[in-house]
This record gives C-alpha cells, sequence and structure tokens, in this order.
C-alpha cells in the first residue's frame, strides 16, 4: 500500500472509530473493527485483542478469524508469552524471530511456528497507570514492525481500550473491572450463538460467526444484542 | 406459573443440599407421601430425599429387586400412572407386585428424573388407597420433576467436586469451545444456556470425560443431544 493511501486509510478508520464513539456502541464489534483494521494498514497476518478478567486472565475477545489455529495461538500467548509480558509489563513486547534467540516461551514459540507465525508483537491495552489488556498481532514473516506503523498500533491500542471502558453511559458509576467484564461476558454469549447458528444451519463456527456479524451489520443491530436474541432463540437468522 | 409449581421454584432455589426436595411435590398434589431417588449410573441407586419411610421402602425394594416403576419411568423417560397398584396394576412386575401386597399402599405415579439424555431417577409418588392424578397435576408434577432434575444433579456434581459455576480450572480454549458447545446444545433441545451447561457437564461427569472432550464431540456432530420423537437421545 502506497502510504498516501494508508495515511487516507488511517484517517478514515479514526472517522469512523470517532463516529462509533460517540454513539451507543456495541464493544465487540467496535474491536472487532479495530484487529481486521490492523490487517488492512500494517503488514501482519492476524490481530487480536484480549482482555483480562477480574482475576488478571486475558481472554480474547476479538481475532482476526475465527480460524482455531489463530485463536489458540492468542490463548496460548495469554498463557505464557509475549501478549502475557506485555499485559503484566504494560510495555510493548516484539519477538522479532520466533524460535531465534534464547528461549523464553518454550510453548508459545513451538505453537506460533506450528501455525506459521514468525514473529509477534503485544501492544498494551492502557489506561494511565493500569493495563486492560493487549493488542496481539502475528506475522508470518520474521522482523521488527517499523516505527510508523507501532506508534498507530498504539494509536489503536488506545482507541480499543477507550471503546471498552467508555462502552457504558458515562452516567451510570461501573468500575473498570465491571467494563471489562462485561466486554468478556459479550464474547461468551457470541460464542454460545455461534453454536446455535452452527448446529441450526449446519455451519461450522467460523462460518456461523460470518453470519452472525453480517446479519448484525445489514440490519444494524448490535452484535452482542442480536447474540442474545440468538441464544434466547427470540430470533432465527 | 402455577402455584405449586412457583412453590417449587421458591423452596428449591432457598435449598442447600437436596434434603427436602420431595416437598414441592407433598404440598402441591393430592398425594400422600413423596420420595425422590437417583437411579443407577453415575450417582448410584440412593433416596435423596422422603416424605416418610414408605417412601424409603418402596424405593428399597426397587433398588433390591432391579424392577418397579421407577425402572420404568426412568429408561422410557416417562411418567408410569398406576391408580390401584396392588390389586389392578396395569403392568407387572413379579417380584416388586409380590413385595407391596404388605404395604398399605394405594396408586403409585412416577416420574422420571433427567436432563436432556442424561438419565438422574426417578420421583415416586404415592397414595394410601387407590386415587386417580389429574392430567393438570401429572403435568405439574412433570415440571416439578424437570425443575428437582436440575437440583440434584448441580448437587450431585458439588459434592462430586465439580463445582457447576467454576469455569476458570478450563483453559481459554476450553472456554470458547464450551460457550460454543452450550450453543449447540441450546438448538438442540431448545433449552437454556443454563441448562445446556448444565447438561455438558452432567455428560461429562457421567461419562468421565473432560469438558473439553465432550465439547469437541458436541462441536464435530460426534454427539448430539438433539430431541426424538421418542423424546430426547443422544445420538452417536
Amino acid at each position: 500500500m502506497t502510504d498516501a493511501g494508508r495515511e487516507a486509510q488511517l484517517v478514515e478508520l479514526f472517522t469512523t472509530m470517532a463516529d462509533t464513539l460517540v454513539d451507543t456502541y456495541d464493544v465487540i464489534e467496535l474491536l472487532q473493527t479495530l484487529v481486521d483494521a490492523c490487517v488492512d494498514l500494517f503488514d501482519v497476518s492476524a490481530a487480536g485483542i484480549l482482555l483480562a478478567d477480574g482475576h488478571g486472565e486475558l481472554d480474547v475477545v476479538a481475532s482476526t478469524s475465527e480460524a482455531s489455529r489463530v485463536v489458540e495461538i492468542m490463548q496460548v500467548d495469554a498463557d505464557e508469552g509475549p501478549c502475557l509480558e506485555c499485559y503484566t509489563s504494560g510495555r510493548v513486547v516484539s519477538v522479532e524471530e520466533v524460535g531465534a534467540g534464547p528461549l523464553r516461551w518454550r510453548h508459545f514459540e513451538q505453537v506460533a511456528l506450528e501455525q506459521g507465525f514468525r514473529s509477534v508483537h503485544a501492544i498494551p491495552l492502557r489506561l494511565r497507570d493500569r493495563t486492560i489488556g493487549a493488542l496481539n498481532l502475528l506475522r508470518s514473516t520474521p522482523g521488527a514492525l517499523n516505527e510508523r506503523d507501532v506508534r498507530a498500533a498504539q494509536a489503536l491500542a488506545d482507541v480499543a481500550t477507550i471503546g471498552v471502558l467508555h462502552a457504558r453511559s458515562v452516567e451510570e458509576t461501573s468500575t473498570i473491572q465491571s467494563q471489562l467484564q462485561e466486554a468478556l461476558d459479550t464474547r461468551v454469549v457470541i460464542e454460545q450463538a455461534k453454536g446455535v447458528l452452527a448446529h441450526q444451519h449446519e455451519l461450522s463456527t467460523e462460518e456461523a460467526f460470518v453470519l452472525l456479524r453480517g446479519r448484525a451489520r445489514s440490519t444494524g443491530t448490535r452484535l452482542s444484542t442480536l447474540a442474545r436474541d440468538v441464544v434466547a432463540r427470540r430470533v432465527r437468522l | 406459573m402455577d402455584d405449586s409449581v412457583e412453590d417449587a421454584v421458591r423452596t428449591l432455589g432457598a435449598l442447600r443440599g437436596t434434603d427436602g426436595v420431595h416437598e414441592p411435590f407433598l404440598r402441591g398434589l393430592t398425594v400422600d407421601g413423596a420420595s425422590v431417588a437417583t437411579l443407577g449410573s453415575p450417582f448410584g441407586s440412593e433416596t435423596v430425599s422422603s416424605s416418610d419411610a414408605l417412601g424409603q421402602r418402596l424405593d428399597e425394594l426397587q433398588f433390591d429387586l432391579g424392577e418397579g416403576p421407577c425402572w420404568d419411568s426412568l429408561a422410557a423417560l416417562t411418567p408410569v400412572i398406576e391408580p390401584d397398584i396392588r390389586s389392578r396394576p396395569r403392568r407387572r412386575w413379579p417380584a416388586f407386585s409380590e413385595a407391596i401386597q404388605e404395604l398399605d399402599l394405594g396408586a403409585m405415579f412416577v416420574f422420571p428424573l433427567s436432563i436432556g439424555p442424561l438419565r438422574l431417577g426417578a420421583v415416586d409418588l404415592y397414595t394410601l388407597r387407590p386415587h386417580e392424578l389429574s392430567d393438570a397435576e401429572q403435568g405439574r408434577a412433570q415440571v416439578m420433576a424437570d425443575l428437582v432434575s436440575k437440583h440434584v444433579l448441580r448437587q450431585a456434581l458439588v459434592e462430586a467436586g465439580v463445582d457447576p459455576d467454576e469455569e476458570r480450572r478450563e483453559s481459554r480454549y476450553t472456554r470458547r469451545a464450551v460457550h460454543q458447545a452450550t450453543g449447540m446444545v441450546i438448538a438442540q433441545l431448545e433449552t437454556t444456556p443454563e441448562d445446556a451447561h448444565l447438561l455438558l457437564q452432567g455428560h461429562a461427569f457421567a461419562t468421565g470425560r473432560s469438558m473439553r472432550e465432550v465439547a469437541d464431540e458436541v462441536l464435530s456432530g460426534a454427539l448430539s443431544f438433539a430431541s426424538t420423537e421418542q423424546g430426547i437421545e443422544e445420538a452417536r
């Protein structure tokens, strides 16, 4: 992509985000848009956002692919890997070449290589001194992200943080943790809805997610609302 | 909601263990006694809660003889209705029918305790003199039995060291697969997320497998809890 084309796309993305944030919006949908944008904008093959629950455990709430190989590597990363380190340290953690240099995360590196990922960048989702999760970027080639990409990715991570923490209306006095929990709970309902649709239409769970998201968009329904309706069987897609 | 069913929901909601789960039947239906028992595997044949010695006796006889209305009800997942079981039984159980001749027993109405395909036990309701249970009462009894089933399964899982509300021990990948499998079961049985999850846990426990294994089987289609015309059956 040309620099100018990319700049234009970034501006477009931030404009969309800003518009989204002033209205009522769905957190998961916002995070999904962000991770999808990461793959379009940066030289990465997969991206995901992980949030920490009340016990400091990270869980994947959005990823560019629902394919199990992508979700699995992120989950392994959440247990022991750059993502966890990024979350605990609050700093960007980069692995420029998986499998080279000192062995730090045996299981993570093994799974990453098996799945074809050669470099990883984890960017903290941070509000002041508190880290609430991480943006995980995976690439199929070794190497560092360039400086501008790192800054742009950090800006996207900041938007994600704002998106998660402001998801509730400002009058509602809810703690950061309960806002985080809401995003995580929404993910649970989406997974259940994928299962319901997978059974009803004989789809893979990945295809079920595409159907769910597509319908939410085409009908202007919030993803979480539609997922709840599907699970409660109020709506049949 | 019907008063007696509402009473059952309230009573069960307030119960810590399983002692007393028979009480809503006794209060809400025209019967003299009630006994709730688990049968066979995985929880063993055992009276869970009973209104009197007769209820326990009826359970014991059926456990020991391996026959009787509770076994038939559980096997077929349908009620067994016997308005005059001693003198004019609709079915005959050679040893059980013989054994109850010496008891003060009129009618027996037995309802299965099950969740989806998972068979747990049965509720024996009885009267001292012959008696008919109206269709409406039978309907309410089955709703109560379904509520009791969930309560009994939850308690049994707790006693077996499985916390029905505890998911944190499961790995992240497991959790995601379990949520998806829960969705599949919701669609298969047209039930709620809570019941679908409980059913998966009960099935995992009953078959000695992990939630991850059961979830993967559901997701691959190897295991289905879909309803059939004969009732709910586990398709493999």
